[in-house]
This record gives structure tokens, sequence and C-alpha cells, in this order.
């Protein structure tokens, strides 16, 4: 047993050196380059314009659920590593297990596909024509006015007018 | 025989009698020569990156620090040393500080299990399965060229892998900043989704080699395969599909080119790093080109054969492999290089798309086809030395019916998303 663990040594030691190098280049930083902050430099970095709001503390959920299907998709693969293993030595037997296992796994991802868990972007099959751009293209439909006018208006604005009315 | 209870064990000969004072100081060197090389690889692989693809972009690349600028990248990590390290008033200060580590730690532990010499190439000799002996005057031990061979040596790659994604998600959440968080959010989301891709193709590979230990892993790729001319490689056992996934997992998951939407400029300035400066920065950069030359070595490693090849004169039998390996290493860096400077970049959506619906999907159905292909094969070994027995036959009848059940399931998954969200009319 003591020799598997020695197999670790190695990989201990090179760890105390990447640390030790990590550190030892911040501490050389640290002496020898320049200390003089001021406002502007300690603002966030937003290409020069002065932040209108901070950072947000929550970002779109839609990362946290992929996040959350990898758990269950990483427990399932690592699943799969001591069967491939010794899967010559479990024979059919395990090919079945394995068979079922897999279409167990293969159908919560089809599921969570067909309810768009992972969909991302615009729509792929988008309407053709977007009711922003008419299908008559005129000088009236394609150049944009300032305003509302020959804009797309959502059936329920407030406003009245639609865009063919309008041009 | 003592060789040959090691070889089974797959364990380094080196610690086998326990760990004395000899062992350390061997330990030690390998440890020091391995953490020099990793240092001077990556700068040559930043210059050699940075000249390819001004070559390829018909410029001319650094051309000042040494010769054809091969000192450029010496030059740059100097310089910043002497930059003025800012972390901005709305950061966290200690997870801001203590981001670089989580990212640069990882970078080098994989190179541990890389396999980078050793005669591997006759199973059955013990003198031949990757076992270096020391000159009598050196000590005399015996060893591998590799810093360690765990008995679990892919999953510490895995783990490593996984751990840098602290590193990027904590350093861009610690900034304080929109750009870094917008950007590791991403790179998060992208480097767990292709993590899935890249955990599933390795499972074919331990198919075939049944072990989880590099040098285990290698040695059962020696000898000849089909025809007694193609290499017995993983590449070609596992049938080209598995590598070809992993290539592409490995791109993604080192976010570079086409898949280096982490630092998209147009949209998010520098990605998950923008906070950092001077010798910050430099860790991460160093961290990103270590892990491209560790993940060119696994790959290496895995699929075609590590250190294998002839060995052309037996005056220096050990450089050879040592050759091979590198040689085979450059071509993976080469590849990377030519990604970057011909692959526009991919959208979000059709980044995670390709991840989850094209390759993780692949990747599970040639899984099971391999597994299936071993069972039969045992169960009713083809001895009538046809190409095609009855038993393959029926095997490729169930896949195909399978994989074909399979994939239409998960087009109409697909289909009846995008209907969903036609329905509900959502827009971005």
């Amino acid at each position: 047993m003591e020799s598997t663990l020695g197999q670790y040594l190695p990989v201990f030691a090179l760890l105390v050196l990447a640390a030790l190098f990590a550190s030892l280049s911040f501490g050389a930083s640290r002496l020898l380059a320049p200390r003089r902050p001021n406002d502007k430099k300690l603002a966030p970095y937003e290409c020069g314009i002065i932040p209108a709001k901070d950072t947000p503390e929550r970002f779109p959920v839609r990362f946290f659920l992929i996040a959350m299907i990898f758990i269950v998709f990483d427990i399932e693969i690592i699943f799969f590593y001591p069967y491939a293993i010794i899967h010559r030595g479990l024979g059919m037997f395990g090919l079945i297990a394995l068979l079922i296992f897999t279409a167990a796994v293969f159908e919560s991802f089809v599921y969570l596909v067909s309810n768009g868990a992972l969909d991302w972007g615009p729509i792929k099959k988008a309407r053709l024509l977007s009711p922003a751009v008419s299908a008559e293209r005129t000088t009236t439909s394609t150049v944009r006015k300032v305003g509302l006018e020959g804009r797309y208006v959502p059936p329920t604005s407030p406003m009245p007018d639609a865009p063919e009315e309008a041009a | 025989m003592a060789g040959l209870t090691n070889t089974l064990a797959g364990l380094d000969p080196l610690f086998l009698n326990g760990v004395t004072l000899e062992v350390l100081i061997i330990v030690l060197v390998k440890v020091v020569i391995s953490f020099g090389v990793l240092l001077v690889s990556v700068m040559l692989m930043v210059w050699f990156e940075r000249k390819l693809v001004s070559d390829m972009q018909n410029r001319i690349g650094p051309n000042r620090a040494g010769p054809w600028g091969i000192l450029q990248t010496l030059a740059d990590g100097i310089k910043l040393f002497f930059k003025e390290d800012l972390q901005p008033d709305s950061s966290d200060p200690f997870v801001f500080k203590l981001a670089p580590y989580l990212s640069l730690i990882p970078a080098f532990l994989t190179f541990a299990i890389i396999p980078i010499g050793g005669n591997f190439s006759d199973p059955s000799d013990p003198s031949k399965t990757g076992i270096i002996t020391l000159p009598d005057w050196l000590g005399g031990e015996s060893t591998y060229l590799q810093l360690a061979d765990p008995p679990v040596g892919v999953l510490l790659f895995l783990a490593m892998s996984s751990i840098a994604v602290y590193g990027v998600m904590l350093a861009g959440w610690a900034s304080g900043s929109k750009y870094p968080l917008l950007g590791s959010v991403r790179a998060s989301a992208q480097m767990v989704s292709y993590e899935a891709a890249l955990g599933l193709s390795l499972a074919t590979i331990f198919l075939q080699s049944r072990s989880l230990s590099t040098h285990d892993i290698v040695a059962d790729q020696a000898g000849a395969g089909w025809l007694g001319i193609i290499p017995h490689w993983n590449v070609i056992v596992t049938g080209f599909v598995p590598f070809v996934v992993f290539l592409i997992a490995a791109t993604a998951e080192l976010n570079r080119p086409p898949f280096d939407l982490v630092e998209a400029e147009q949209e998010l300035v520098g990605g998950f790093h923008t906070e950092y400066s001077s010798i910050r920065f430099a860790m991460f950069f160093l961290a990103e080109f270590m892990n491209t030359v560790t993940l060119s070595a696994i790959m290496v490693t895995l699929f075609f054969g590590g250190p294998a090849g002839p060995i052309l004169w037996d005056g220096v039998a050990w450089l050879w492999p040592i050759l091979w390996f590198l040689l085979k290493l450059f071509v993976f860096l080469f590849t990377f290089v030519w990604f970057r400077a011909t692959l526009p970049r991919f959208r979000y959506d059709q980044l995670m798309d390709l991840g989850w619906k094209v390759l993780i999907p692949i990747s599970l159905g040639w899984f099971l086809f391999l597994a299936g292909r071993n069972v039969v094969d045992d169960r009713w070994p083809n001895t009538n030395g046809s190409l095609f027995s009855v038993e393959v036959l029926i095997l490729l009848g169930i896949t195909i019916a399978i994989l074909t059940v399979g994939a239409l399931l998960l087009y109409s998954a697909i289909r009846n998303a995008a209907e969903k969200r036609e329905l509900e009319e959502v827009t971005f």
C-alpha cells in the first residue's frame, strides 16, 4: 500500500514547487513594481466609460442550469469508467446492465433537450419575416426614422398605429 | 522477475522498496527538471504561436529579442514583473489573489502523469516496458521517465482540469467588474460542458487499455497492429471517432480558438482576466499555454502511443522515445496554432449545441458500440479468419438499430424544444 501512496510523492513535490514559484513571483513583483494607485486605476475596467451601475450580483440562470446538468452527467460518466476497466470480465451481463444504465442516462438527456434546457441564443427556425422588416422593401420601410414611426409595435402596446399604416 | 511484478502492478519501480534518501533525491531531480522543461516549453510555445500565426497572416512577428525573436516571451515576462499590480476597489481581495494559484498549479500538476520517454516496444520483456535504469554511477535505481504514475492517472488529469475551472470562475467573480464576470460564467459553462464530452471519449480508451494509469495505457498501445504495419495506437483501435471528439473537446477545454468565447475581445474586453495586471496576468497566461502543451501531451499519450516509435540507432537508444514523443507533441501544438489562424470563432449557442447535442451523444453511442464489440468478440471469438463473422454482423445490426432509435429521439427532442420556444415567442 505504501508503494501506491508513494506514486503521489512527485505530484506533491511538484505542487509545492509550483506554489512556491507563484508566490515568489508575486513577491518579486511586489518588490519591483511601482505602486501608484489612483481612483481611476482602481475602478472596474469598462473601456473608459464611467460605470453607470454596479456589477450585478446575479447572472443568467441558464449558466446555473448548465452547472447542475453537468454535475448529474459527470457522475454518470464516472460510472462508465469502472465498467470500462472490467467489462471483459462481466461479459454479456455487464453489457445489458450497461445498456439499461445508458438508457436511463439518455432518457434524462432527451428530457432536458426537449424541454429546452440546453437551448441558447436566437430561435433556430425563426419566422422568416420579422414584422420589423416589411416584405416590400422601400425607403420608408428600410430607412429607420427617429421615434417609433416605421417600427414594429407589439399589439399590447398603447401606440395604436401598426407599421404598415404608418408608412 | 521483480521487474515483471512491477509491470503487472503498474507502479513506478522507484517506490516499491519504500522511500529512501536516494529515491527522494531522484524524485526531486525529476520534479525540478520537469518544472524547468514546462516553463521553457511554455516560453517556446508562446513564441512559436506568435511566429507561426504571423507567418500565416503574412507578417513578420516578434524578431527583436534573441535570434528570430525566440526570447520575446522571456522579455515580456521580465517586463511584467516591473508593471504596476492593480487590484480594483470592488474586488474581493482574498479570492482575487487566490485565483491565479488555482489556475497555475493544476496546469503544472497535469504534466506529472505523462510518460515522456522509455522503451515500450515489447510488453513481454520487462526491460522494454518503459523502465529506465540509471547507470551505476548514478545509483543504479530504475524508474519510469514520467514524474508520477498513480493507478488512477487519468482521473488526476480530469480532476486538475476541473480545478482549473475554479480558477477561471473565481477570477471573474472576484474582480467585481462586469466583463470579467460575464467572461467567467461563459468560460465555466463552456468548460464543464466540454468536460462531459471529454470524459465520455476517454471511456473508450479505458475499454481498450483496461487501466486508468497512463503508463499502462501507453504500454497497451505497444506492438504492431493490423497487417503488422499500422501501429496499435488507440486512435486507430478505438476507431478515430473518440479522438476527434477529444480533440474538439480539448480545444474547447483550453478556451482556444475557435472556442475562445471566454475572451471574445469584441464583447468582453479580455474575458475573466480583464482586471488582472502585471505578474498576476502573467500567471493566467502561463497557465493557458501550459495547459495547451500538457493537453497535447495527454493526447499523444492516450491516442498516439506516447513515446512509441522505431529506434533507428542503438547508440542512444534512450533518446529515441523522447524524440518521437516531442515530434508527436509538436504536431499537436502546430494543429492548435493552425486552428487559431484558420477558424473563425463560434457563436455561443453553436458552441453549446455542438458540445451537448452532437459530441456527447456521438461519444456515448461510440462507447456502447465498442463495449458491445469487445463483449461479442470475447463470447464468440472470430476463429475462422473471415473479416466479418455472423455475430459481428448481428451486433452491427443491433447497434445501428439502437443508435437510430437514439438519434430519432434526440432529433424529435430538439424539434420539440424549438417548437415550444417559437410558441412562447422568446426573443433575445
